[in-house]
């Protein structure tokens, strides 16, 4: 049974750091409208912030500054934040595609710089020489795992917290206006630029928050973890929840986690012997139908967005 | 956690199973799983897993492990660390397995080693994970002996590549290596032999893979006008960037990382350019078992075993086996990696790499003897960071397949590089 119980940690831990991301991209999309195709980027700079500040130093590269633990992760989150604002200054006054486009394009940037720069952050080898905290303590089984769930967790819930009340404050109002009509917002003497900068700035630290756990978790990170993979499974976790409801963002990310998961144990354990080898791509197939699927049957995602006119018929 | 989680479908499953080998062996009426936690979504993944699994048959056919069927549990990584992760931790949890197969990627091994195998206790053997990462952990002290791999580091290999450069006369060189972990420690490696032997390395160009055109990478290579060039390349980016090379003008006198030791490339480039060029392997097909390998193979696919780590998954899936059967009934992971000295041992009794070297070995383990696996890569002997050091080939490709040009042994190799430094 301690199996099950060490899997499931496990699994939530990685699900709960993937829908902290999520949520960070329904702050970008769902309420403000801008198309990130870079959630790998600021998740990358994230992750690779933490390891390299909260790292031992290391012979070939510069990580290894050994920060107490959270103060690596709050500079990994600003990394995240300080790349998203030099991005989004060059990149936020082009619109859906076109930001799209660029977005995309910095996070490749992104990925080859750390393949490359191997006395930034390894090259493609990776970092390492990333100590766990408390780990002498805890251990790096089950118990680890436990505690490690409860910080990630208790991440989680700070964040949707404070989306929630972020976009029902009249901070919120002015973000969904700007998503639906710009021109509006600037009439009424609002500075559009600058609050989509600041909402993109701020999903982006969300994320570098995430890519922080990440790393921490595995005490790992290579150019493999920032491939442009995963930008496309944490919108696929936005779609599917509902882009513009939180609840639904972490919905999504547990359920298209489950699927992406749990099809493959699925299927290497019930699948023929003959079609094993073939399971991998058996899986790709299943997740794109659980995707395709959903956007059929409910494109506006398992929790839409609930708009309301005003703050009083909330409650 | 070594009970399956009794669903019906899989006792059913394992029932057939059992029915179907019951003839071989009156003694298998257990199941001992083990995980592989391999790409099989990708083209040259399936054949690495393909092997793993013909050697499990194989196995099973000898009487099993201990008395008991192995069931070998194949997981996709996709090539993504996350999805590799996760299931090599379901593996461990839900299935209860003490033995991992995998990973192939450096950067899907290394997060697996570290946050599922060595918390968990479990043996990891992996095929083909080359980077250095894995021996600095392991000096560190932070494999706890788990983590063994039958890859043979890239220092061999690029010394050997340096010697061929030497042999054939070449005084410049240009070299295209992926861009990848195994393809930037291979770039430093023989960039540093090829100075060490006075060749000069006119340009270093890092490919990286699904470009549509390698034209300004080639280009670039072409400028120093080289008299060779090195290719540490996988088949797909291979076979692109050496097209355009030679229709740019390049030369055809080539020197190939194992990596490309691919029928695929053989045929895309056509044999007619690929005369002059010739491959490195850490391969020693010089015992007897060897060759039982390359038959065994063959009559099994009804083809050559040309693909990238084919040998090295066969060596690592019987390895881990033999040390799991030395190890014993319920042997957990710690248990089994402490065995793999006693069935990897020079002074041991020689054995083939086939289901009646599995039988021999099982006669001599269970009379407390040590037993030397004589494998597709030749006689596997780990050092103590679970690396392997290897004799070497230099081959070239024929119209069937590849053949020998050159052998190497282990002394002359440890002798080559030794006299480099």
């Amino acid at each position: 049974m301690i199996g099950i119980f060490s899997y499931i940690v496990f699994f939530a831990t990685i699900a709960s750091i993937l829908a902290i991301a999520v949520l960070g991209l329904n702050l970008q999309w769902g309420n403000t409208g801008l198309f990130n195709g870079g959630v790998v980027a600021f998740f990358g700079a994230g992750a690779y912030g933490t390891l390299l500040l909260g790292g031992s130093p290391q012979p070939d590269h510069i990580a290894g500054f050994e920060l107490f633990y959270p103060i690596a992760l709050i500079g990994g989150m600003a990394i995240a934040g300080i790349l998203a604002w030099v991005v989004g200054i060059l990149t936020l006054k082009m619109r859906h595609d076109y930001l799209a486009i660029s977005t995309f394009g910095v996070a490749v940037a992104f990925e080859n710089l750390m393949r490359n720069a191997e006395w930034l952050g390894g090259g493609a080898k990776g970092l390492r020489g990333f100590e766990r905290p408390f780990r002498e303590s805890l251990g790096d089984g089950f118990l680890y795992n436990s505690v490690f769930l409860i910080l990630v967790l208790f991440c989680l819930l700070a964040t949707y917290w404070f989306l929630e009340y972020l976009v029902s404050s009249p901070f919120g109002r002015l973000l969904r206006a700007i998503r639906e009509d710009e021109n509006a917002a600037r009439s009424l003497g609002k500075n559009p630029a600058q609050i989509r900068l600041t909402a993109f700035v701020c999903g982006s630290v969300i994320m570098g928050l995430a890519g922080g756990l990440y790393g921490t978790f595995y005490a790992f990170v290579s150019p493999q973890d920032v491939l442009p993979t995963l930008t496309f499974q944490i919108w696929a976790m936005l779609i599917v929840g509902g882009a513009g409801n939180n609840k639904g963002a972490v919905l999504g990310a547990f359920l298209i986690w489950a699927a992406w998961t749990f099809s493959g144990w699925a299927l290497s354990r019930f699948a023929p012997i003959e079609a094993q080898l073939y399971t991998g791509s058996i899986q790709y197939v299943l997740i794109g139908l659980v995707i395709v699927t959903m956007l059929l049957w409910r494109p506006q995602g398992l929790f839409p967005e609930r708009l309301v006119v005003s703050q009083s018929s909330l409650r | 956690m070594k009970k399956e989680n009794g669903s019906f479908a899989l006792k059913l499953c394992v029932a057939i199973c059992l029915a179907l080998f019951a003839s071989n062996s009156v003694s298998q009426a257990c199941t001992t799983k083990v995980g592989a936690v391999l790409p099989t979504s990708v083209d040259w993944g399936r054949p690495i897993a393909e092997t793993a699994q013909f050697v499990v048959e194989q196995v099973n056919e000898s009487g099993g492990v201990s008395g008991c069927k192995i069931e070998m549990i194949l997981r996709d990584t996709q090539v993504d660390p996350k999805v590799g992760v996760d299931a090599a931790k379901a593996l461990v949890d839900l299935d209860g397995v003490q033995l991992l197969l995998g990973a192939v990627s450096s950067g899907v091994s290394m997060p697996i080693l570290t946050s599922v195998s060595v918390p968990s206790k479990v043996m990891q053997m992996s095929c083909c994970s080359s980077s250095t990462a894995f021996s600095k952990l392991a000096e560190d002290g932070k494999t706890k002996g788990l983590w063994y791999r039958t890859f043979a580091t890239t220092g061999v290999q690029s010394a050997v590549g340096a010697k061929v450069a030497k042999d054939r006369g070449f005084k410049t060189v240009a070299i295209l290596y992926k861009n990848d972990d195994w393809g930037q420690d291979l770039n430093r490696l023989i960039t540093r032999d090829f100075g060490a032997l006075g060749i000069k390395v006119t340009s270093a160009v890092a490919i990286n893979d699904g470009q549509p055109s390698y034209k300004a990478e080639v280009t670039n290579a072409l400028s120093g006008n080289p008299e060779a060039l090195y290719l540490g390349l996988y088949p797909n980016e291979g076979t692109a960037a050496v097209r355009e090379w030679l229709s740019l003008g390049g030369t055809q006198n080539m020197i190939m990382a194992n990596s490309l030791k691919s029928e695929d490339f053989r045929e895309n480039v056509g044999l007619q350019y690929l005369d002059n060029a010739f491959g490195t392997d850490t391969a020693s097909p010089r015992v007897a078992s060897a060759d039982e390998f390359v038959k065994l193979y063959k009559n099994h696919f009804g083809k050559e075993p040309s693909g990238p780590g084919l040998a090295n998954s066969y060596d690592a899936t019987m390895i881990a086996l033999l040390a799991m059967e030395a190890a014993g009934k319920g042997a957990t992971g710690d248990q089994i990696a402490s065995q793999v000295s006693r069935v990897t041992d020079p002074e041991g009794t020689p054995i083939t790499a086939d289901a009646a070297g599995f039988k021999a070995a099982r006669t001599i383990l269970a009379e407390g003897g040590n037993v030397m696996y004589q494998g597709a890569t030749g006689n596997v002997r780990f050092d103590k960071n679970g690396d392997v050091s290897a004799p070497a080939v230099v081959w070239k490709f024929t119209d069937t397949g590849t053949k020998e040009i050159e052998y190497l042994s282990l002394t002359e190799v440890d002798e080559f590089i030794a006299s480099m430094n």
